[in-house]
């Protein structure tokens, strides 16, 4: 199934076996209702990792079912991200939330050499999914949060994470937009650059399943029109899946900007790892939590 | 459409004009030879600069020196300043180097003030050479001047390769970008400039020709290699220009075609405001003919 709206994730999760989320000191409100909340919709089972006292208070607060929940005490956060990975490794669990510990420390739990979820020379990014009402398919955008300014090699990475999340939600031989300035290949810009260089290299199979395109402008990559009006008449002009941003302020704002003025929803989650781990951000919708829990199913 | 350089030579004849070509240092047999024998098959009048008692030394018995337009100038330097300086003033169409070090002779060339380049322009080397294996000529860049080509010479190379070709009739020539492979890696860096300028062509920033690479050159010439490979190419094969990445390899494949492959070549060096003959002595008789007659096609106005 092609999954045209995030919420068709919730009906192709329901027809499969549950993935098992573990949240690394999920102790907070956000954290353990956003969970409860899939674990309600049947989408996932949920371990949560983390002081027992609080969940409990948390969850009796809100009136919670906690025996919804499978509960691993652990006091402190550090320590509590750091056997969510544990169970992980262990096999224990399907993928990894962040709870109320900062982003510093759960990276340094995943990223952690020895017993952390990365492989020798693996590059962890952040892939948004997000859904707009002024586009006729879901986005597919990547880096927006972890990768401040990612080099060609980054770059490639970037984009098979961009392929490999389409063909999750059922999207075949998606058409990914490189994003710059201008559609101009202009060789002192490396947004242009890169994008000429990986386009061609999509061309020549060493980036598969994919029609690759850049540089094009925004402009061009969401509108055929524009595109066809400065010559360039490309599949992906206008019909793109995915955006490849050059730089984490470009797809920062871009993803802000379609959240606050445009009325959409997103869900997000970081590949690279061994299995996908959730970073959501407490000023993330609930809708946007829960998408992103969904996702990382579909991906683990 | 021109697909031999014997149909090169025999264009520049029936064209029925005479280019006038500037030859400085005409004091050696290989340069009066060629220029000899296209000036009695009635294309060229020549203007032989330098020592002029050698000159006439050297010219076979039947032909009257003071049927020759030859000026006496013996410091060697003086002769190659004075040969740029005709070309200049449009006393001539063509500068030849004759016996002179290429040093010397390009430096005439390549003077701010009294030279033949633009500001700013780039001066690179293409030559069509007839290979018995392939069924048209084929044009390659840089056999001779650029070293290590930078994206930007890449670009007045294909620029200047295209426009010749276009002077033999082939409306939007096939370039070729060579490599070893036809994958782009960083480790090789021409691939990294040839993606670029795949790009800027398909943008319409390189006009009049079809751009692709990497490509190997069996991928570039043979439409065989291409389906064993499974790799779709807009040049299928069929290339007019290869573009080298640097001189290296440019150099060795023009020269392994002519020693082992029984090939002719016309060369001529680009970007300069006129055409500019500058042949190595070990080229053939026959080659040097043909770089005579690819000057008079090239200074022929549009």
């Amino acid at each position: 199934m092609q999954i045209s709206k995030l919420d068709q994730m919730f009906d192709v999760l329901a027809t499969r076996p549950k993935k098992r989320l573990v949240a690394a000191w999920g102790v907070d409100s956000h954290t353990i209702l956003a969970a409860y909340m899939a674990v309600e919709k049947e989408l996932i089972e949920a371990t949560l990792v983390g002081d027992e006292k609080m969940i409990l208070s948390v969850c009796k607060e809100h009136n919670l079912n906690c025996s919804r929940f499978n509960i691993v005490h652990c006091p402190g956060d550090t320590k509590s991200a750091a056997l969510a990975v544990e169970m992980i490794n262990q096999g224990k669990g399907d993928f990894l939330m962040k709870g109320l510990i900062s982003t510093d420390r759960y990276m340094k739990a995943i990223l952690n050499k020895e017993c952390g979820l990365m492989d020798p020379g693996a590059i962890l990014s952040h892939v948004t999914v997000t859904e707009s009402k002024h586009y006729h398919k879901l986005l597919i955008v990547g880096d927006v949060a972890i990768i401040p300014l990612p080099d060609l090699n980054q770059k490639i990475a970037i984009t098979n994470y961009l392929i490999k999340t389409a063909n999750i939600l059922g999207i075949k031989n998606p058409k990914v937009g490189l994003l710059s300035a201008s559609e101009q290949t202009l060789p002192k810009i490396t947004s242009s650059a890169d994008a000429a260089i990986i386009a061609k290299m999509a061309q020549r199979g060493q980036i598969k399943g994919a029609i690759v395109e850049g540089p094009l402008g925004l402009d061009m990559i969401l509108d055929r029109e524009s595109a066809l009006i400065k010559g360039v008449d490309s599949p992906v002009c206008g019909d793109a899946d995915c955006i490849l941003f050059p730089n984490i302020e470009a797809g920062n704002t871009f993803y802000k900007t379609i959240i606050k003025l445009a009325k959409s929803e997103l869900g997000a989650i970081v590949m690279g790892a061994r299995v996908p781990c959730v970073l959501t951000s407490r000023g993330d919708s609930e809708c946007s939590k829960l998408y992103s829990i969904a996702l990382a199913a579909m991906l683990a | 459409m021109i697909t031999k350089l014997t149909e090169l030579a025999e264009k520049a004849i029936s064209s029925g004009k005479k280019t006038r070509i500037a030859v400085a240092v005409a004091e050696d047999n290989n340069t009066i030879n060629a220029i000899l024998r296209a000036t009695n098959n009635g294309f060229v009048s020549p203007i032989l600069i330098g020592n002029k008692d050698k000159i006439s030394a050297l010219l076979p018995s039947e032909i009257n020196p003071d049927k020759l337009q030859i000026m006496n100038i013996t410091d060697p330097a003086m002769a190659v300043k004075e040969a740029v300086r005709m070309v200049r003033d449009n006393e001539a169409d063509v500068l030849m180097k004759g016996l002179v070090g290429t040093e010397t002779f390009l430096k005439a060339v390549l003077d701010k003030e009294k030279g033949l380049l633009p500001p700013k322009a780039i001066m690179s080397y293409t030559c069509a050479l007839e290979i018995p294996k392939y069924n048209k000529l084929l044009f390659v860049s840089d056999t001779a001047v650029l070293i290590n080509p930078d994206l930007n010479q890449k670009i007045a190379m294909i620029n200047y390769s295209v426009a010749m070709a276009r002077k033999f009739g082939i409306e939007k020539p096939k370039v070729a970008l060579i490599s070893a492979t036809e994958k782009v890696s960083p480790s090789m860096p021409e691939t990294l400039d040839y993606s670029l300028l795949c790009k800027m062509a398909e943008r319409g920033q390189i006009r009049n020709c079809l751009v692709d690479g990497p490509l190997d050159i069996f991928l570039a010439c043979d439409p065989n290699s291409l389906a064993v490979k499974g790799i779709q190419s807009s040049l299928e094969g069929d290339s007019d220009i290869l573009i080298f990445p640097n001189l290296d390899s440019a150099n060795s494949f023009y020269k392994g075609l002519m020693l082992f492959g029984g090939g002719e070549l016309a060369g001529l060096i680009c970007g300069t405001t006129k055409p500019v003959i500058v042949m190595s002595r070990s080229e053939s008789e026959n080659s040097k003919y043909y770089c005579i007659a690819l000057s008079c096609l090239m200074a022929e106005e549009k």
